[in-house]
C-alpha cells in the first residue's frame, strides 16, 4: 500500500502531468446535531454534531462522543441539513416577538421538535413539540405554548420523524459511566504522589 | 475442585479481555473517522478494566495481584483464545473480530447474570451494561459494510477466514461440568447456540451470508497453546511495568 502520509508521497509528482484539474470536493460525511438528556427530568441539550454515514452509526458515535464522560441518560441525534434554523435576535430581544403570521401553508400538518436558545454561548434546549403546516405555521404555534418570561434568542425546528433517539430499553449503555473517572486527568493524582516522593526524598 | 472450576473460568475471560483490549486498542489515533477512533478505543478501555475485575477476583481466590497476573505470565500461562491475539490486521478483519467476540462477550455476561458465585453475577451484570453497547456499534458496522458494495467482498472474506477461529471461543474446558452442576456457568455449548443465533439474525439484515460453521474450531487458546503473536503482545504490553515490577504508579 502507498503512504497515506504527504510527508511520504509530497514528491510524487507524475511524468507528463500536463493539464491543471480543478479541486476536488472534499468526501466528508454528513452532519449530525446531538442532543442529551443529562439529568432526570431536564430536556434534550444541543451537545455537539458528529459526522457520519447514517442516522444508526451517528447515534453509535454519538454514544462515545458525547457521553463517555458526563452521565447521561438518553440520546438523539438529527441530520444537520433536518435542522431549521432561525435568525438570531440580538440580546434580551424575543424572537417571537418578531415573528409575523405565517403566509404560505402547506396541505398536511407536520410536528416539529422545537428548541430554544436563551443565551448566546449556551446550547439550544428542548422546549416541547408543535404542529404546523409547515414550519411557518408550526413556529406560531409554538409561539403560543411555549413563549414564556425569559427572551428567546434562536429556535430550531425539526421535523420529529427527522429525529432518532436512544430506545428505553437499551437504557443500560449509559450505567457505567460515573465509573468511569480513570478516563479523566482529574482522577490520576499525580500531584500528590509527587509531593509524597519529595518528603520522603528530603 | 469448583475453586479450580471458576479460577479456570476466570483466567479466559480475563485473559481474553485483557489480549483484545490490548489489540484494539492499537487502533488508538488510527481509526477510520475520529468519532469511530473515540468509540473503538473507549470500547477497548471497556475491556481492559473486565480484565482488572475478574484478575481481582482471582486476586481474592488466592492468586497473586492483578498487575502481576497480567504483566508477568509468559503466552503458555495465558488461557485466551487465539482469536484475540492475532494482529489488529485492516480495519475489516478487526471489526469481524469485534462482531463475533463481543457477541458471545455478551451473551456470556448475560448467562453469568444468574451465576451461583454473587461476585461473578454482579460483575457479568455490570459488563453486560457496557457490551451493549458493543454489539449496538458492531451491528451498526456489519449492517454498514454489509450491504455497500465496495465492501461486501471483504467483510465476507473476513467472516469466512475468522469462522474457525470465533469457533474457537466457545472451546470447552476439563472442568466445566463441575461449573454447570454446581450453578456457576451454564457452559460453552449454551453459550455458542445463543451467539449463533444473534450472529444468524444481524447477518440476515445484510447482504453477508453465513460462514460455514461446520468448520473445525481453532482451539488451544484454553490450554495455554498460542500463536507466536501472543508473547510479542505480552512483552510490549509489560515493557514499562518490567523495568521496575515494585513500583508505585
Amino acid at each position: 500500500m502507498e503512504s497515506l502520509d504527504p510527508r511520504v508521497g509530497r514528491l510524487g509528482i507524475p511524468e507528463n502531468w500536463g493539464t491543471l484539474e480543478p479541486k476536488s470536493n472534499l468526501d466528508q460525511l454528513e452532519t449530525f446535531e446531538v442532543f442529551s438528556i443529562m439529568k432526570e427530568n431536564k430536556p434534550f441539550t444541543h451537545v455537539g454534531i458528529v459526522h457520519a454515514p447514517d442516522e444508526e452509526m451517528a447515534l453509535v458515535f454519538a454514544k462515545e462522543q458525547y457521553g463517555r464522560r458526563d452521565s447521561t441518560l438518553a440520546m438523539c441525534i438529527a441530520n444537520s441539513s433536518n435542522v431549521l434554523v432561525s435568525p438570531f435576535t440580538d440580546n434580551n430581544q424575543n424572537l417571537y416577538d418578531f415573528l409575523e403570521p405565517s403566509k404560505a401553508l402547506e396541505d398536511s400538518v407536520s410536528e416539529y421538535q422545537v428548541f430554544h436558545l436563551y443565551k448566546r454561548g449556551k446550547q439550544h434546549q428542548h422546549v416541547g413539540e408543535a404542529e404546523g403546516k409547515g414550519y411557518e405555521d408550526a413556529l406560531n404555534r409554538a409561539k403560543e405554548q411555549y413563549d414564556g418570561s425569559k427572551p428567546v434568542l434562536n429556535i430550531w425546528l425539526i421535523k420529529s420523524e427527522h429525529l432518532l433517539s436512544t430506545d428505553e430499553e437499551d437504557a443500560q449503555i449509559w450505567a457505567t459511566t460515573p465509573e468511569k473517572k480513570f478516563r479523566e486527568a482529574t482522577d490520576y493524582r499525580a500531584a500528590d504522589k509527587i509531593k509524597r516522593f519529595k518528603q520522603e526524598k528530603a | 475442585m469448583k475453586n479450580e472450576a471458576i479460577k479456570e473460568l476466570l483466567y479466559k475471560m480475563a485473559d481474553d479481555q485483557l489480549v483484545l483490549g490490548h489489540r484494539n486498542s492499537e487502533w488508538n489515533g488510527l481509526g477510520p473517522i475520529l468519532e469511530e477512533d473515540i468509540a473503538f478505543s473507549s470500547m477497548a478501555q471497556d475491556k481492559i478494566g473486565q480484565s482488572l475485575e475478574f484478575y481481582s477476583i482471582l486476586n481474592e481466590m488466592g492468586e497473586k495481584d492483578p498487575d502481576t497476573i497480567a504483566f508477568t505470565r509468559k503466552a503458555d500461562k495465558f488461557k485466551c483464545c487465539q482469536y484475540v491475539e492475532h494482529p489488529i490486521g485492516e480495519y475489516d478483519f478487526s471489526l469481524v473480530r469485534h462482531f463475533f467476540f463481543d457477541y458471545a462477550d455478551y451473551h456470556r455476561f448475560e448467562l453469568l447474570k444468574n451465576s451461583k458465585v454473587e461476585r461473578i453475577a454482579m460483575a457479568a451484570k455490570k459488563f453486560q451494561s457496557e457490551s451493549k453497547y458493543h454489539i449496538m456499534h458492531a451491528n451498526a458496522w456489519m449492517k454498514q459494510l454489509g450491504n455497500s458494495d465496495v465492501s461486501i467482498e471483504r467483510m465476507q472474506n473476513c467472516l469466512n477466514e475468522g469462522i474457525a477461529l470465533a469457533l474457537g471461543i466457545f472451546e470447552p474446558s476439563p472442568m466445566e461440568n463441575v461449573l454447570i452442576e454446581e450453578g456457576v456457568f451454564e457452559g460453552e455449548k449454551k453459550l455458542s447456540e445463543r451467539w449463533l443465533s444473534s450472529i444468524q439474525s444481524i447477518l440476515s439484515k445484510t447482504e453477508l451470508s453465513m460462514p460455514d460453521i461446520s468448520t473445525a474450531p481453532i482451539n488451544g487458546g484454553r490450554q495455554g497453546k498460542h500463536t507466536p503473536h501472543l508473547q510479542p503482545l505480552l512483552d510490549e504490553m509489560s515493557e514499562v511495568f518490567s523495568i521496575d515490577p515494585e513500583a508505585e504508579w
